[in-house]
């Protein structure tokens, strides 16, 4: 079962890039210090430091003691600011948003926001709507209503 | 926004920790090196995990084994112009403090604060200034009472300061500036009922 639940993970960053994703991360405008960076979403995130810290539990009887303040309160932040919260349903978020021509900091910023209407999406990412690209509302919409139909609690 | 970010470094692994399993030992000491600080990828909260580890030739007269390491970390890196979810800090004459939690050097400086607006005393904490602001007759205040959207506006990275005074705010390595003047942020009970908009729990 634990390595069931390695493997979820694991499928989800895979070794190589694809060309894809290169591209964004060039659009992300991030130097050349570190090899490759891919934005995750809060529940994404929940997941791993959640997972991290089970792995400390089995090894130790107080996990709180190892885990330093940022650990711990990046952990309640992503729990606070994540609507889904089983591996499922993140990794259904993601593949509803990665079919619409998103990069992937536009991505994680509407999965983190869960904006309710085109309107409300454009306001926290306004690059939707940048000449070129081609959101219109309906598609929006119906992005937004995808990802509505994603259950939330399991 | 969160990012797993890839890195390369050259890891000294120090003899009493060569005991250990290669990974656990490669992880002791890159945790020490990053966590909690703020890299010019931002800021480091775990260590992801570790790809791949070349070396461990020790050199002669240096007691710890060398590896080229391979590893990818979970950073907290802000980008201008991302809205991000925050709380309310506190506030004075200059403006708002908003916190994450884990990161606390957010300001919000009054001439990002919607007009009209104006700062008067707060009755309910006399060392500190409220902010409220004037829409269509009715008052705003911003407080603690729900989740504060703000929009990044500019990230500083401060040179560390060789002394301090013994009474000077602490160092923040990483100062970002946000915005709440536009659609959609401040706090979220602006744009709909005082409801959290992503986690039903009740506050702690």
């Amino acid at each position: 079962k634990e390595r069931e639940k390695r493997e979820k993970l694991r499928i989800r960053f895979p070794s190589a890039m694809s060309g894809e994703e290169e591209e964004n991360a060039a659009e992300l405008k991030i130097g050349d210090e570190f090899l490759k960076a891919k934005c995750l979403m809060n529940c994404e995130v929940s997941l791993i430091l959640e997972h991290k810290y089970e792995q400390l539990q089995q090894v130790s009887e107080d996990p709180m003691n190892q885990v330093s303040q940022v650990f711990e309160k990046s952990l309640q932040y992503v729990k606070r600011f994540s609507r889904y919260k089983n591996p499922d349903a993140v990794r259904q978020v993601r593949e509803i948003l990665s079919r619409h021509q998103l990069t992937e900091f536009e991505l994680c910023v509407l999965g983190n926001l869960c904006p309710e209407t085109a309107e409300e999406a454009v306001a926290m990412v306004p690059s939707l709507k940048t000449k070129g690209r081609a959101h219109s509302d309906e598609a929006i919409e119906k992005m937004l209503n995808d990802l509505s139909l994603v259950k939330r609690f399991e | 926004m969160f990012c797993l970010s890839e890195m390369e470094d050259t890891v000294r692994v120090p003899p009493d920790l060569l005991k250990l399993p290669l990974e656990v030992a490669i992880k002791k000491v890159l945790q020490k090196l990053l966590l909690n600080k703020v890299l010019s990828i931002g800021l480091c909260v775990t260590i992801y995990d570790i790809k791949s580890a070349e070396g461990g030739f020790v050199l002669p007269g240096d007691g710890p084994a060398t590896y080229k390491v391979r590893f990818r970390i979970v950073v907290f890196r802000p980008f201008v112009g991302e809205v991000i979810a925050a709380r309310f800090k506190e506030s004075d004459s200059n403006g708002l403090r908003l916190t994450l939690g884990f990161f606390e050097d957010i300001y919000v400086p009054a001439p990002l604060i919607p007009r009209p607006n104006r700062c008067e005393p707060d009755p309910y904490n006399r060392s500190q200034m409220r902010w409220v602001w004037i829409f269509e007759e009715q008052e705003y205040i911003i407080d603690h009472s729900c989740q504060i959207n703000f929009r990044v506006e500019n990230i500083s990275y401060p040179p560390v300061p060789t002394e301090q005074a013994e009474d000077a705010k602490p160092f923040a390595p990483m100062v970002i500036t946000g915005t709440i003047d536009d659609d959609g942020l401040g706090p979220v009970s602006w744009w709909e009922g005082c409801s959290e908009r992503n986690n039903e729990d009740d506050d702690t």
